[in-house]
This record gives C-alpha cells, sequence and structure tokens, in this order.
C-alpha cells in the first residue's frame, strides 16, 4: 500500500524510527507502516547500523506461560489495558506507550527486560484474536496473562505461588544477559 | 511552645506536584494520566492552568497530592517485602496497573 500524503509518510517514517529504536523486527514494521520495505530496511540499517535478522517471529502462546516472561508480559498488559480503556488510546499508539512505561519499570528496578517489542506487539495480537486473556489471581487479585478459556475459579499466579526456583538462575545470568541486551537494543 | 506548622513545606511540595503533573500532561497525557491516576476533567484543568493560579492553588493547609492505592498489602510489596525485592516490584506494578485501569473504568 503506498502513501498518499507526504505527511503521512513523513509519520510513518517517524514511528518506523521510534519501533527500530525499541528493537522492533521488521514483520511488525511492515504491518504497522505503509512504507515500501526498501525504505524500512534502510532507516532499520540507518538506526541500529546492521542489517535485520531474518526468519519468522515466534508465534507460540506457550512462550508467554512460563514464568518469567508470564511476569513480564503481564506487567505490559496491565499498561495496555489501561490506555486501551480509558487512555482512549488505540493500536500502535497503545503498544508503544505501554512499551514505553514497561521498560520504565524494568530500567527503575535494574533488571533485564525479557519482553521484547516485537513480542509485546504479538502479544496484543493474540490477545485480539482470542487466543490469550487476562486472568485474575484469587489470591492476590491481580490480572495475569493465561490461554484463553482456561478455568479462572481456582486460578493462582505465578508471583504468589512462586516455583521454588524461579528467580534464582535470573541472578546467575543477569549479567550476562544484561551485556546481551546492550548489543540488541542501543537506548 | 515550638509548634511546627509545615505550611512552607507543604505550599512547596504542592507547587511541585502541580509544576510536573502539568508538564507530564503536556508532553504525553495518556500516560501521565496513568501515572497520576486523575480524571479527564481535574487533567484538563491542570493543563490549562497559568502559572499564577497553580501557585494560588498551591497555598492551601492541606496536601494535594494524596495516597493513591488504599491497600497495605500492594503498598508492602512496593517496599520490596516478599521473596525477593525484584520480584515483589513487578508483583506491586501489575497489581498497580490494574487497579488504575479498573478504577478508570
Amino acid at each position: 500500500m503506498k502513501n498518499k500524503t507526504v505527511i503521512a509518510e513523513a509519520e510513518d517514517v517517524r514511528l518506523a524510527v521510534e519501533m527500530v529504536q525499541l528493537g522492533a523486527r521488521m514483520q511488525m514494521l511492515e504491518v504497522e507502516t505503509r512504507l515500501s520495505r526498501e525504505k524500512l530496511l534502510k532507516i532499520y540499517k540507518e538506526v541500529r547500523g546492521v542489517s535485520p535478522p531474518k526468519g519468522m517471529l515466534p508465534f507460540s502462546t506457550d512462550w508467554f506461560m512460563t514464568w518469567q516472561p508470564n511476569v513480564h508480559s503481564s506487567l505490559f498488559m496491565g499498561f495496555h489495558r489501561f490506555f486501551s480503556g480509558r487512555g482512549g488510546v488505540q493500536g500502535l499508539e497503545a503498544t508503544l506507550k505501554s512499551y514505553h512505561l514497561y521498560l520504565d519499570h524494568i530500567e527503575g528496578a535494574a533488571m533485564e527486560p525479557v519482553l521484547s517489542l516485537t513480542r509485546a506487539w504479538t502479544l496484543v495480537r493474540f490477545f485480539d484474536a482470542d487466543l490469550l486473556q487476562l486472568s485474575a489471581c484469587t489470591c492476590c487479585g491481580g490480572q495475569f496473562v493465561a490461554h484463553a478459556h482456561d478455568p479462572v475459579h481456582a486460578y493462582v499466579c505465578g508471583l504468589c505461588n512462586m516455583p521454588s526456583r524461579a528467580g534464582s538462575s535470573r541472578k546467575k545470568t543477569a549479567r550476562k544477559a544484561v551485556s546481551r541486551t546492550r548489543q540488541l537494543v542501543p537506548a | 511552645m515550638d509548634r511546627p506548622d509545615f505550611q512552607a513545606e507543604i505550599r512547596e511540595l504542592n507547587l511541585a506536584y502541580l509544576m510536573l503533573a502539568q508538564q507530564m500532561l503536556r508532553s504525553d497525557r495518556a500516560t501521565a494520566l496513568f501515572r497520576l491516576g486523575i480524571g479527564d476533567g481535574l487533567a484538563d484543568l491542570i493543563q490549562s492552568m497559568s502559572a499564577a493560579k497553580l501557585v494560588r492553588m498551591a497555598s492551601s493547609q492541606m496536601l494535594i497530592p494524596c495516597f493513591r492505592f488504599d491497600d497495605a498489602q500492594l503498598a508492602r510489596l512496593m517496599a520490596g517485602e516478599g521473596r525477593d525485592a525484584t520480584s515483589a516490584s513487578l508483583h506491586a506494578a501489575i497489581l498497580a496497573a490494574g487497579k488504575a485501569a479498573e478504577e478508570a473504568a
């Protein structure tokens, strides 16, 4: 699809730059903007200095169910729920605003981001497609990402009922992971 | 008898809060609504106020910003009480975000 006006194209370029800075992959850029693939490739290389990774996006909902990703995606979806419900913000804008808040929290707590922007965007699409839902924890009352149509009457979240080893591997790998994400996502 | 009345401190805090709120609202309204936890009407008002009006509004006996969530469990988690401080802060953030979305609805 081609852009109709120069102003709309400029807005798309601005969005694409912001998304690439936050770590978006090509598939996300192609869906969310109306720029040509060549132009997007150029933007990507200019912002990151390297060619975009090739290959398919992760497409399984199961990743969001493992302990650490589930906590991080529940936080992201908590922000997203506010923006799409009350903030009056829709679509990509809601995703970007929520992702900024998510990164702010992660940086403030000196953690490494587990959820990439592309994953977050996929998560929102899974919600739109009714593959995932938010379930209320019966213990703390928080809303957590869960498979759609899972029984919820006895749902207990991963933070109220922490698996015994959760969090312990994180400390050991923290240093490695931080240096890795720094390379991937230049702030 | 020495009786501290905290007037100056309260005025300073109120003014700092109001000015910050106005800045936040002007730069990114939706995010500011989330972070401040205020309604649309109040947000419109603060956003459009002149500096003189903000100063007048700040000189009150009472603190304008107040505790956002009347929830002791949440406050404990925010302070990092739990198995470890990192997951406690995540837990607190998830609960707080949920509450922000619900009070809006």
